[in-house]
């Protein structure tokens, strides 16, 4: 029997006997998540199902209010004060509310999220924690009122491919340019349902921060789930915040994979994605691209919203001449509540507001219509966020995707600019 | 099952806002979701007034992509559309669907013999399905073992009550 990949030992562990690709199986669940939006559907779902009776494990559920937070209309605060009765009826305590940030990760901030775990939630970008080797998967409301009830849900396992990521960055090219690129070259159809493991020297380099980035993008992929090689200083940042030692979990030498693929970053520019598929990306410099007028900017996202990338933008933005372009709305949104601390402390705030842009309150921000900041028809906005499908942020809005740097020095320059060349 | 009923088309990598938009998501009522979708897909934005009990929705490839949202899936069972046959679907708007219990199939190759307005008759079993204006056939991809137990049973929440 050839040996396991990450996904197969996962799998394999929460099933309790081997199990191998494509096979559906029934997993005992860790960890149970809902946020503001899919959260009221499931806990009115639950209600109607099985009435009063208990979940199988309050423990193992959390609520997470990033959606619409704090709420500006009436029927968002009746949803969320759904999910809190419900919370306090069960017992259930992983209630972060509005003023937490970014559900996936406050959950990661808060040790609650470790490597082999099984996790779902309703946010299609769940498997961003597969950043740090846990299988998650976004999944819909009656996905979760069934694992609330029974601790427990279906699943097919997924073939993995193998990806080795060769070749180093060079700032300002960093993670969001590296994922872009590899969103252009793997697209939509080759890895659909697969699982992925991340090799390679570029892959090794990449910090928490840059992990999340990546994983943060595959659901555009149709990518099930991104693990990665193992980092020490990524297990050892899981470990303190767990406040325990954990196993790391990797493949086996001779698991067995559908395929290879095999890239080279050395030498990228800074790219974006041109409207509207995250796949189709040009480099941030090609023509009909530089010089594109922008009316917003928007760094943060559960793609670019730890304080790795707000130091990448403030640093652009200072040598693109430290001030947003009067023409241009900035918007600069911290994952969570740790990130904006991180980033008082270390002056970032000062830096963004007086530069003209504007800080918001941790949360998922402009990746919803939900929240501040929606388009017009017609504007162009410079994202860091992970989607930019038609008609996302409002009808006829035009939107870009790019690292944090390339929205800096846009934002500075009020047309879209290649940071390499400030 | 089977099922009969004028098609509509939408092509390649309709996401979840096209179907069913953000702005809506704070909606819990089944039948208010109804009224919105597909309104954001291009050329589809009076669908919820112009779609007919019965009627079956042919999509491209990589159908449902983006959210997780369940309202995706539920906007077009309230509205009556039948069943889904699609080139491809995104993982999660399949999943909801078959955990709803409500009829998807996957069929490389339909939107090549279907125009939209033509009847066309899908066997759910067997994956068969007819072009009935054109009196040509395909086969798609029925839903496995495991899928098919939740989703003959009703959905996933009805398949528990009995395993």
């Amino acid at each position: 029997m050839p040996g396991k990949t990450i996904a197969e030992k996962i799998f394999s562990r929460a099933a309790g006997r081997d199990v191998f690709p494509l096979e559906r199986v029934w997993l005992d669940v860790d960890l149970a998540v809902v946020r503001d939006f899919g959260g009221p559907n499931v806990v009115l779902e639950y209600d109607k199902q099985f009435g009063n009776t208990c979940p199988a494990h309050p423990d193992k559920i959390a609520m997470t209010f990033d959606y619409q937070a704090p709420a500006k209309v009436t029927k968002v605060a009746e949803n969320q004060r759904i999910c809190r009765e419900f919370a306090a009826q069960h017992g259930i305590k992983s209630v972060y509310d509005v003023q937490y940030g970014i559900g996936q990760h406050v959950l990661l901030e808060r040790g609650r999220v470790l490597p082999g775990e099984v996790i779902v939630g309703t946010d299609s970008h769940m498997n961003l924690l597969g950043a740090v080797n846990a299988f998650a998967t976004g999944c819909g409301t009656t996905d979760l009122t069934a694992a609330w009830k029974t601790g427990k849900l279906w699943f097919k396992c997924p073939p993995t491919f193998k990806v080795i990521v060769n070749g180093s960055l060079s700032s300002p090219t960093g993670a969001k340019d590296l994922t872009l690129f590899l969103m252009n070259k793997i697209g939509t159809d080759i890895a659909n349902y697969r699982a992925v493991e991340f090799y390679g020297e570029a892959i090794d380099n990449l910090d928490l921060a840059g992990r999340l980035t990546l994983a943060s993008h595959m659901t555009e992929l149709n990518i099930k789930i991104p693990f990665f090689s193992h980092s020490p200083s990524v297990h050892s940042w899981l470990e303190e915040r767990a406040g325990r030692k954990i196993e790391p979990i990797e493949a086996d030498a001779d698991a067995a994979y559908e395929g290879v693929l095999e890239y080279t970053v050395e030498g990228l520019r800074p790219v974006v994605a041109a409207p509207h598929y995250p796949t189709n990306v040009l480099p941030a410099g090609a023509e009909g691209v530089v010089g594109q007028k922008i009316n917003s900017g928007f760094i943060g996202s559960c793609s670019n919203g730890r304080i790795e990338d707000f130091r990448e933008g403030a640093e652009i933005l200072k040598k693109a001449g430290g001030k947003v372009h009067p023409d241009v709305r900035l918007i600069v949104t911290p994952s969570t509540k740790e990130v904006a601390i991180q980033m008082l402390h270390e002056g970032l705030y000062d830096i963004y507001m007086e530069a003209g842009a504007m800080v918001t309150n941790p949360g998922c921000s402009l990746c919803t219509i939900g929240h501040h900041g929606v388009l017009p028809k017609g504007d162009v906005l410079i994202s860091t966020s992970n989607r930019n499908f038609e008609g996302k942020l409002g009808r006829g809005g035009i939107i870009y995707l790019g690292s944090p740097a390339v929205v800096a020095a846009s934002s500075a320059k009020g047309v879209i600019t290649d940071p390499s060349t400030l | 099952m089977k099922f009969k009923g004028k098609s509509w088309v939408v092509p390649d990598d309709i996401d979840t806002d096209q179907i069913y938009h953000g702005q809506y998501l704070p909606v819990t009522d089944p039948h208010e979701m109804a009224k919105y979708a597909l309104t954001f897909t291009p050329g589809k934005e009076n669908f919820p007034n112009e779609v007919s009990e019965g009627d079956i929705l042919v999509t491209g490839k990589n159908f449902g992509c983006g959210s997780s949202r369940e309202h995706a899936v539920i906007c077009l069972q309230y509205n009556g559309v039948s069943c889904i046959v699609g080139e491809s679907f995104s993982r999660i708007f399949y999943r909801n669907a078959v955990n709803l219990g409500y009829p998807v199939l996957e069929c490389p190759g339909i939107t090549k013999m279907v125009t939209e307005g033509d009847e066309i008759e899908v066997d759910l079993d067997s994956g068969l399905v007819k072009n009935l204006r054109t009196g040509k056939t395909i086969t798609g991809v029925p839903l496995s073992d495991v899928e098919a137990e939740i989703s003959n049973a009703g959905g996933l929440l009805e398949y528990l009550k009995t395993h």
